[in-house]
């Protein structure tokens, strides 16, 4: 190959982001190499610095720079409401919509027992802990509406049951501006059986 | 029109599906007349996938594929009726079934009436019927299937049939063989009356769903040879927090 080995090794190192074949690799390395060798440094400064200063909270499994997250530390969040989600990129887009003021806890992932994935690895012993240290009122479970989503819901909402806490489950059904002759036919069938009252808006 | 080496519209369901390169998937499917198979459905995870939602475990569907390579491409998939979910604990009894299948069932060989059996399990835990029945009927019906009937008839010594009122001990891959040992001390001693009724069916009462289970739940991790059911761990955390 016509590259010095240093930049192979580059090419090879990019390619551990998603969506980045052999071909989107060559063209960011020789960019950076190329035009604009500053960036390339910034690059490298602020990966080493969020590989060593960035982990995750203590008590909800966020990325953290301290041992708390910023909602986590925060004194304007009502931390007696707790959102759990499967991952980091939920609770951003939470935070970027919905106007959620309670905490949350991330699990990391979802339970899929055929691929070895049980309540050990999504902390299931930390949210325990949570729910024993009794202050909750609530417990909203916002994983994935997929199969295996729900059956995480299902055993959260059993776990919650135990330590008196009352679960919620996110609605899901026709979303905002759907026409219901586009939506699927499970989608469907759920937002009919999950029908609310409108008594309250007379 | 079908090509050669193309399935068109085959019952099946899938078991199982893992992510591949960036927005496909492998799947792992039960299907009625070609048993279990692998798929690749490309594209399946992508945002403007024709097939989202749809594949999913549980879901009775209607599958295409083509290639008879080891890895055929899905090419068209379609719900042939729709499964409501159930909550809880059944759901994880449905992980738990296919689990099963993976673990006892190989590639390529065909098992029409365990598929059967299956879509009717499937619906009867859908359903709100008790769980444990629908598991060990299942259950019967796939060491029968994979190869490792039980023998709930004989004594394999004696070869006389087997007598309500005698203990017999089960031995796996054999069968019952008379003992004067009790089931107290020996979890694969088990009465004539409990056996004759697992033979025949009758799961209802307690005493026959308590020794099907204790028996079968020996055999297949007999059969599985140590290796350990991950959902079963599940479900027994689950029941341990206090789930019904």
């Amino acid at each position: 190959m016509l590259l010095p080995p240093r930049l192979q090794q580059l090419l090879a190192a990019l390619r551990c982001l998603p969506g980045i074949g052999p071909k989107s690799a060559q063209r960011m390395a020789l960019h950076l190499l190329e035009r604009d060798r500053d960036g390339a440094e910034r690059l490298s400064a602020a990966l080493l610095a969020a590989l060593e200063g960035v982990g995750s909270c203590r008590r909800c499994r966020m990325f953290a720079e301290s041992e708390l997250c910023t909602v986590c530390a925060s004194g304007a969040r009502d931390h007696g409401m707790v959102c759990v989600v499967e991952t980091p990129a939920d609770v951003v887009a939470i935070e970027e919509s919905a106007g959620w003021r309670g905490a949350y806890f991330v699990l990391l992932g979802r339970l899929s027992p055929l691929d070895g994935v049980g309540p050990e690895e999504i902390g299931i012993p930390l949210l325990e802990e949570r729910l024993a240290g009794g202050g909750l009122r609530e417990l909203v479970i916002a994983t994935s509406v997929t199969v295996e989503g729900e059956a995480t819901a299902a055993f959260l909402a059993a776990l919650a049951r135990r330590h008196s806490v009352p679960a919620t489950r996110i609605a899901h059904g026709v979303p905002m501006g759907g026409e219901l002759e586009f939506v699927d036919a499970g989608t469907l069938s759920h937002a009919l059986s999950a029908r609310v009252s409108m008594a309250g808006d007379r | 029109m079908t090509r050669a080496g193309s399935i068109a519209l085959e019952p099946a369901y899938l078991l199982h599906a893992r992510p591949w390169r960036e927005t496909s998937q492998l799947c792992e499917v039960l299907s009625q007349r070609h048993g279990r198979l692998g798929l690749l459905a490309k594209g399946a995870r992508g945002a403007r996938s024709r097939w989202r939602g749809l594949l999913r475990p549980f879901q009775p569907l209607r599958l295409s594929w083509t290639g008879r390579g080891s890895l055929p491409v899905l090419t068209a998939a379609e719900p042939s009726a729709y499964l409501q979910l159930p909550a809880g604990e059944p759901l994880f009894a449905m992980f738990y079934l296919n689990e099963l299948l993976m673990n006892f069932l190989s590639r390529g060989d065909p098992h029409p009436d365990l598929f059967a059996h299956y879509g009717g399990a499937l619906a009867s835990l859908a359903g709100g019927q008790p769980v444990e029945p629908a598991l060990r009927s299942f259950e019967l019906v796939l060491l029968e299937e994979a190869g490792y009937g039980l023998n709930l008839r004989h004594d394999v010594v004696s070869e006389r049939p087997l007598e309500p009122g005698l203990s017999y001990r089960y031995l796996p891959e054999r069968g019952p063989v008379a003992t004067d040992r009790d089931a107290a001390g020996d979890k694969l001693v088990f009465s004539g009356a409990e056996l004759l009724g697992i033979a025949a069916g009758d799961l209802g009462s307690g005493e026959n769903l308590r020794a099907a289970r204790r028996l079968l739940r020996s055999l297949l991790d007999h059969h599985l040879g140590g290796r350990p059911l991950k959902t079963r761990a599940v479900l027994s955390a689950m029941r341990g927090s206090g789930a019904a």
